[in-house]
């Protein structure tokens, strides 16, 4: 009994916090408002801050004095500005990104719309063998590439084997192609499940309303599918750019050592050096150039309507 | 698919050299042959994995060797891959459990409440899972290492991989509160319980799977995770993602390969759990589909 006394009040004064709406809305917002404050508003703030500042090469120490010396330094290689390695690697990026982006859009849209026109058995079978490499690490993913390609890789030993080719084929050695494909494998079921997502919604009267009044099949998709899934199509762009460009583990395994994007070029400055003026520098225009990209995305479509779909 | 479509376009346009019937069984069968090529493309390169990890070949499959199991014995006698494997599930069950309590009661704030700033706190409650790996890593890195003076260890990462974690939860087990019916709440508080058994008895179970997957979600991203870690780990916190990159890297190693093929068959199997017990699907395009 005497174990149980205090107990009870504990649990009487848990109620009465609970009972006030500020305190509920207290108890409710309150923790995870601290963690973000924390562990993301104030390190991209300190960041912010960071990349105005030099950093000691000896003590890594950051020195408060304000300075544009990092950005300067983003620019400054020698020869001209689109020969510096940022400059290089952030274009190098864009690149790989958007057409990651566009190829998994390309390749998303059948199957997404066959599982949305054909629900039942089928569907869960499907749906199966793309969630699983989904759910399967990235790291795991990456390196399946790895093995596929290169000189003596699955791809061109066995094109070699049943005697297809001579010798191993350029195009399956590391570089960017093998970059492109990697990203894609690992980015391509979100655009899948976006696309599904935003096409389950779709009703599929409207197209064969639209075929029974003479739209040809080219009209009917460009007039009407392609409209009513644009939240889809921009939001499952977005899943799939935004991390391409920001990529590291693809590019590191296969690019070995040719190709460097921005991810990579970070990653080098502040394991290497520990550059992290220099690092903040460039994840600014990351983070800038990904705002951009969603702001601009978010004129075509609202928030409300990509979460709706 | 669609063939009253393809019959009423006949009596319309009856002159064409094909007819529409086979034009319809034509689309349909390219857009099946696609959608198998996509599914080969996904399941070639881990089913290559699984393949040698059963195989005396380590990188390649030709000239073929022969079928073994000591991929699998060397890995699982490795101490290295053990204490990491151990150290990644440390990090990412304490982690995912942080998210989740964080996650559940935010998605109660956000479902039941309306406050200032509501809008700015969802965006923000999302971005840890939007923004690039590489850049929250780095500027975690930076934050305990210059400003506050904390060296990267357990702790770090934990705090890291929670923070990525929490968009998870919220958007699970937001959707899930959204479409809760707050009447059940009222009855059991009309008869006299107080907030606390009716958050036990009645709310708890109904939103116990949406929390349930979310954890599952927080947990693997943790899991699964590279680049944050990679910044702020320490010496002491081995994790299972750098122990296999720097392998990947070196591009000799039998017992990644073993390692990679259990991973494969561990998802497989909790996903078919999964996929049998709850609605997947729904969570996941949930996710994707909120992502902002």
């Amino acid at each position: 009994m005497s174990t149980d006394q205090p107990d009870e009040s504990r649990r009487a004064r848990a109620v009465r916090l609970l009972s006030g709406p500020r305190s509920r809305l207290g108890v409710t917002v309150g923790p995870s408002a601290a963690w973000i404050l924390t562990l993301l508003v104030a390190p991209l703030a300190f960041m912010v801050a960071v990349s105005f500042f030099e950093v000691s090469s000896l003590t890594y120490q950051i020195i408060y004095e304000p300075t544009l010396s990092n950005y300067r330094s983003l620019f400054d290689g020698g020869g001209a500005i689109w020969n510096t390695p940022f400059v290089t690697a952030l274009w190098l990026s864009y690149v790989i990104a958007t057409v990651t982006t566009v190829l998994c859009l390309a390749l998303a849209f059948p199957l997404a719309y066959l599982l949305a026109r054909n629900g039942g058995r089928l569907f869960k079978v499907v749906i199966f063998f793309v969630l699983l490499p989904f759910f399967t690490m990235y790291l795991v993913r990456a390196y399946s590439w790895v093995l596929m390609f290169g000189p003596g890789g699955v791809i061109n030993s066995t094109l070699m084997n049943w005697g297809l080719i001579d010798a191993p084929l350029a195009i399956f050695n590391y570089g960017i192609p093998a970059i492109i494909v990697g990203l894609t494998h690992a980015y391509f079921p979100y655009m899948l499940l976006t696309l599904y997502a935003s096409l389950d919604g779709l009703d599929f009267s409207i197209i064969e309303a639209a075929r029974d009044l003479g739209a040809s099949r080219v009209e009917v998709f460009r007039d009407h599918v392609i409209p009513l899934t644009l939240p889809g199509i921009i939001g499952g762009s977005l899943f799939v750019f935004v991390p391409s460009v920001g990529a590291f583990i693809t590019p590191t395994f296969l690019g070995q050592g040719k190709i460097q994007m921005i991810g990579m070029l970070i990653e080098n400055r502040v394991a290497g050096t520990y550059s992290i003026g220099y690092a903040s520098a460039a994840s600014m225009f990351v983070l800038v150039s990904i705002i951009g990209a969603m702001v601009l995305a978010f004129r075509y479509v609202s928030i409300e309507e990509l979460g709706g779909a | 698919m669609a063939t009253e479509t393809a019959e009423s376009n006949e009596t319309t346009e009856p002159t064409r050299l094909v007819g529409h019937q086979q034009v319809e069984k034509l689309l349909s069968t390219s857009l099946y042959v696609v959608s198998g090529l996509l599914l080969l493309f996904l399941w070639v390169p881990l089913a290559i994995i699984i393949f040698l990890a059963f195989a005396e070949n380590a990188v390649t499959i030709f000239p073929f060797e022969g079928f073994t199991l000591d991929n699998f014995r060397l890995a699982i006698s490795s101490d290295s891959m053990r204490s990491s494997l151990a150290g990644s599930f440390t990090i990412a069950t304490v982690a995912a459990s942080i998210a989740t309590i964080l996650g559940v009661l935010a998605s109660f704030a956000l479902t039941r409440y309306r406050f200032r700033l509501r809008e700015m706190y969802r965006t923000f409650g999302i971005i840890p899972m939007v923004i690039p790996g590489i850049i929250l890593g780095v500027a975690l890195r930076i934050y305990f290492q210059n400003l506050l003076g904390i060296l990267p260890g357990f702790t770090t990462v934990v705090l890291a991989h929670s923070l990525y974690g929490l968009p998870f939860v919220l958007l699970i087990v937001s959707a899930r509160l959204y479409t809760f019916d707050e009447s059940l709440e009222e009855a059991a508080r009309d008869l006299g319980a107080d907030p606390i058994t009716v958050f036990r008895d009645i709310t708890l179970p109904v939103i116990a799977p949406a929390v349930g997957a979310g954890f599952l979600f927080a947990w693997i991203r943790s899991f699964e995770d590279y680049i944050r870690a990679l910044f702020l780990t320490g010496p002491n916190t081995d994790v299972l993602t750098i122990w296999m990159f720097s392998r990947i890297r070196q591009l000799d190693a039998p017992e990644l390969n073993a390692v990679s093929a259990l991973i494969v068959f561990g998802v497989a199997v909790a996903l078919a759990v999964a996929m049998n017990v709850g609605n997947v699907t729904g969570y996941v395009a949930g996710t994707v589909a909120d992502e902002e």
